[in-house]
């Protein structure tokens, strides 16, 4: 501020109320308080309302200081912590115990694995299948992960828009118009991709679209959620 | 070309121009609360409606003043390194009463700023922005920002290496300094009105995307849009390969000179040393490159 006949800044007014106003232009600071009634009962509000407020909350330790509590809470929810010596090493057999144990596992683990391929086949069977399609419609291998992201943003699209069911009652009239025009939207762009998939399948560029219009959906759901 | 330039322009300087609310002066508005901070420390703040100012200092003091209407209630809760604020009072099913608030925090400091139609605005502040309608402008120097509005305008005029942005149907125009930026609306236009950009991905549904600049050496840039076009206004110097795909839009190349690689519905072009890397696909939308 060049001139002291306008009104001081925020940062002055600051300043003075919290003592931290340099010498050199404390003067001509005073002096404009001397004459400018606003400021100078603005300035007296703050500085009653600063001193309650000064010890309240410490400035806290200097970024190295810190490092210390930082890494002990690292090494706390560590399982075999790295940075010291391993304890003492003992002649006991308790390795040796420990695959024992693990020996004993193995046929339970064995009976597990029948068990969970007998009763997860169909869904990988399934899986399998997508991932074929991919392949057949493109053998790149840049192609199948964009198809696997469209899946993926489907998958969240439809978690979130369940979660937005719940909260719809919450929404703003306004935000769930504003919701229900852009979904509209972006459903009508899907709809159009992928009928256009449908009919060209080794179309990389359409896929990748596709997976641009699933990620708008889900940003526009994340972004009904923030909003809310 | 020269029609879009102006349009540009004229769209910087309605965007630049300041709102009946803005042109208050905030230190005319009483103090709500005022406070010592961590320098790091982060604060979360609601304003229904009306209008939010952040501005970024270089004290370790946090002050918000404002105007709060007699039937609202200013709520402000502190702990060691963090603050909650809050516009709070407005009765179920009404429109909430406007509320004016002016808010400085440390520079280091981590704002998150909610609104339903407030509008907001950042000076040199980092954090995030969330409104329904509001409008965001933000500028200055900031080391991340995040601007999200289901249906408000986001003005984007920061020097920032990090910077996401979103709206649906509100105008995004993005200035100053960006680096890494990922921006999208759903019907909004989206105009990209600086060249710094190294990493980019800009998106929308049925919105234009307009590119003015010469790429970066080195830069990444995807534009991706659906039913929309996207206009590239380059220079003489400007210097990439471009890559330009659409199922059914056109592809239009009005650069001179330039002999491009087309195939049905792909071009491919060239231009200097082809220092930066830009991808461009649509649906249906128009593809256009132009001469700046």
């Amino acid at each position: 501020m060049s001139s002291l006949k306008a009104h001081l800044s925020e940062e002055d007014r600051h300043r003075i109320a919290d003592g931290t106003m340099d010498e050199e232009r404390r003067a001509a600071i005073d002096a404009h308080l001397a004459s400018c009634w606003n400021c100078k009962s603005d300035v007296a509000h703050l500085t009653k309302t600063m001193p309650s407020l000064r010890h309240a909350s410490e400035p806290t330790a200097p970024l190295d200081e810190l490092w210390a509590e930082i890494h002990e809470r690292i090494e706390q929810g560590k399982i075999v912590s790295l940075g010291k010596e391993p304890p003492e090493a003992t002649p006991t057999p308790a390795p040796q115990k420990k695959r024992f144990s693990w020996l004993w596992l193995a046929p339970i683990g064995v009976a597990a694995g029948v068990v969970i391929a007998l009763f997860a086949l169909p869904g990988k069977r399934g899986a399998e299948d997508r991932q074929a399609t991919a392949m057949v419609a493109d053998t790149g291998t840049t192609l199948v992960s964009v198809v696997d992201s469209s899946y993926a943003y489907e998958r969240e699209a439809q978690v979130l828009l369940d979660k937005l069911e719940l909260q719809r009652a919450l929404l703003r009239p306004e935000a769930a118009q504003a919701l229900d025009r852009d979904l509209h939207v972006v459903d009508v762009a899907i709809a159009e991709l992928k009928d256009a998939v449908a009919r060209d399948p080794a179309n990389p560029a359409l896929r990748q679209l596709l997976a641009a219009s699933y990620r708008q959906k889900v940003d526009l759901l994340k972004r009904a959620s923030n909003a809310g | 070309m020269a029609r879009h330039t102006l349009k540009v322009a004229l769209l910087v300087v309605a965007f630049s121009a300041p709102t009946a609310a803005a042109a208050q002066t905030p230190q005319d508005m009483p103090v709500l609360a005022a406070r010592r901070v961590s320098p790091t420390f982060a604060i979360t703040l609601w304003n229904p409606a009306g209008h939010v100012r952040l501005v970024a200092w270089d004290l370790d003091s946090l002050v918000i003043r404002g105007r709060v209407d007699a039937s609202q209630k200013f709520m402000f809760g502190a702990g060691e390194n963090g603050v909650k604020s809050a516009i709070e009072g407005r009765v179920v099913g009404t429109e909430p009463k406007p509320s004016e608030l002016a808010v400085w925090v440390p520079r280091r400091s981590r704002v998150t700023v909610r609104t339903e139609s407030a509008d907001i605005e950042g000076v040199d502040v980092t954090g995030s922005f969330y409104t329904v309608s509001g409008a965001i402008r933000v500028s200055g120097t900031a080391t991340s920002v995040e601007a999200e509005s289901m249906k408000g305008n986001l003005d984007l005029n920061a020097n920032v290496p990090w910077l996401r942005a979103k709206t649906g149907e509100g105008h995004l125009l993005l200035r100053g300094r960006p680096q890494d930026v990922d921006a999208s609306t759903i019907t909004g236009t989206l105009d990209i009105a600086t060249a710094t950009v190294l990493r980019g991905q800009f998106t929308s549904v049925s919105g234009d995307i307009h590119y003015a600049g010469a790429p970066p050496s080195g830069a990444i840039l995807e534009f991706s849009n659906h039913g929309g076009g996207v206009d590239l206004l380059l220079p003489a110097a400007a210097s990439g390969v471009f890559a330009l795909s659409s199922v059914s839009g056109i592809i239009e190349n009005s650069l001179p000179g330039v002999r491009p690689a087309a195939a049905p519905r792909a071009m491919r072009i060239t231009l200097g040393r082809g220092d930066a890397s830009i991808t461009v696909r649509t649906f249906k939308g128009a593809i256009r490159l132009r001469p700046q």
